[in-house]
């Protein structure tokens, strides 16, 4: 069935596909357009540099009008991070604007990885270790950078 | 204690974003279910019983019905001022296309105005060609019964409804000298537009009209039935002595259709 939601997915895809951008890459799966694997690679020259960061999209038929849910399933060091991977973004909440595409939202994303925002922490240990600490901030980066290589599909919520 | 007493502990590393969501999910759904996008005709009476012991209201009723012959409610969920508007002037152009030829070029231009002034082309165009199909089917004289149809299926409403919300987020950020002015809370207009304008179900006020009916060239007319003194609602006309083409009603967060 074509709903809106549904076949602007598909142009956001072959928009992916076409003009990929720098860094993100993001697919529908095998048997739900409704739900997309993504990868973000970690910005050079950032504390997240080689990491390649896999994540969940879920969207629901409200969408563009509605953002979707974006989680990490990798193990995720930063202040704007939950424990369970969601991610705590303006435009992904009460910014939301139905310009965004899939492209759009995962380059925010990638952006937020080296700009934290540590007025809003969703991981209270990273947001003070990132202003007060910032060697040891890297250190805790560094590791789940290193974590991202070896995922191999664990799901579980740590 | 009092943390205690209310059953919630509030615990930091949670993530309560989900519950908000969640809480505010049912919300919408009641409204969705209660109230359809746009209703048929309704006659003041409706209104009457809504504020029964109400004087105030019940004598601004009597000076609407005075005026206006009869009334359409639009759904409560924040886009109501752009449904009722896309409504209202639509189903005018279906009864006197006059001004039919001059909208639909307007709206054609209005796309490479949002890509120039740096909206992205790929989501804008998608919004866009729902906008004008539901233009185009308007300039083909559909009959009202389709036209309803078209107007109250929600995806090609909202879509509607969203490439509106985009028009008047373009038309602040071109006239943005002048918007500056009325832009609250130390908000640039951008960030304003961001906030406020673009993002589906909030809602709108005296600044999204006046860029909407600027932007558009459509003139409206707003009765305002609010607690104010008088027996009488205040009306407003965008913009300012302009004869207007629909007229809205106004209650405090809400807007609907009259008919004169």
């Amino acid at each position: 069935m074509s709903t809106p939601a549904r076949r602007r997915l598909m142009r956001d895809f072959k928009r992916l596909q076409e003009d990929p951008p720098a860094g993100v890459s993001g697919a529908p799966t095998d048997n739900n357009i409704m739900v997309w694997n993504a990868v973000i690679f970690g910005p050079h020259d950032t504390p997240f540099e080689d990491g390649t960061f896999k994540l969940t999209i879920e969207f629901t038929e409200e969408y563009p009008n509605k953002p979707p849910t974006v989680r990490f399933v990798s193990k995720m060091f930063h202040p704007n991070v939950y424990a369970d991977g969601s991610i705590c973004l303006d435009i992904l909440q009460n910014r939301w604007s139905p310009t965004y595409d899939v492209s759009a939202i995962l380059t925010s994303i990638q952006s937020l990885l080296d700009e934290p925002n540590p007025n809003s922490p969703a991981n209270n240990i990273a947001a003070q270790m990132y202003q007060e600490n910032v060697r040891e901030y890297e250190k805790k980066v560094k590791v789940v950078v290193e974590e991202s290589w070896i995922y191999i599909g664990d799901l579980q919520v740590s | 204690m009092a943390e205690a007493d209310s059953g919630f502990n509030y615990d930091p590393t949670k993530n309560y974003d989900d519950q908000i969501c969640a809480q505010q999910r049912d919300i919408e759904k009641q409204i969705t279910d209660e109230q359809s996008l746009v209703s048929n005709i309704l006659s003041f009476d409706v209104l009457k019983t809504e504020y029964q012991d109400d004087q105030v209201f019940q004598n601004k009723i009597q000076d609407i019905k005075s005026r206006y012959k009869h009334m359409r409610k639009t759904r409560g969920d924040g886009n109501c001022f752009f449904r009722a508007f896309g409504f209202a002037y639509l189903e005018h152009l279906l009864k006197d296309d006059s001004d039919f030829p001059r909208f639909k070029e307007v709206a054609s231009k209005s796309k490479d105005e949002l890509v120039s002034l740096g909206f992205p082309q790929f989501t804008i165009e998608d919004f866009h060609d729902t906008f004008m199909e539901v233009i185009d089917k308007v300039g083909n004289k559909i009959s009202y019964e389709e036209f309803f149809q078209l107007y109250t299926d929600q995806g090609i409403s909202d879509y509607f409804v969203v490439y509106l919300r985009l028009i008047v987020s373009g038309h602040l950020q071109k006239e943005e000298d002048f918007f500056m002015n009325f832009v609250e809370g130390g908000r640039t207009v951008k960030e304003f537009c961001n906030q406020e304008v673009e993002p589906m179900h909030k809602e709108s006020d005296h600044i999204h009209i006046t860029a909407l009916t600027a932007a558009l060239g459509v003139t409206i007319r707003v009765e305002y039935m609010d607690r104010g003194d008088s027996d009488k609602c205040n009306q407003h006309d965008f913009p300012d002595g302009s004869k207007p083409d629909i007229f809205l009603l106004y209650r405090p967060g809400h807007y609907d259709i009259l008919y004169p």
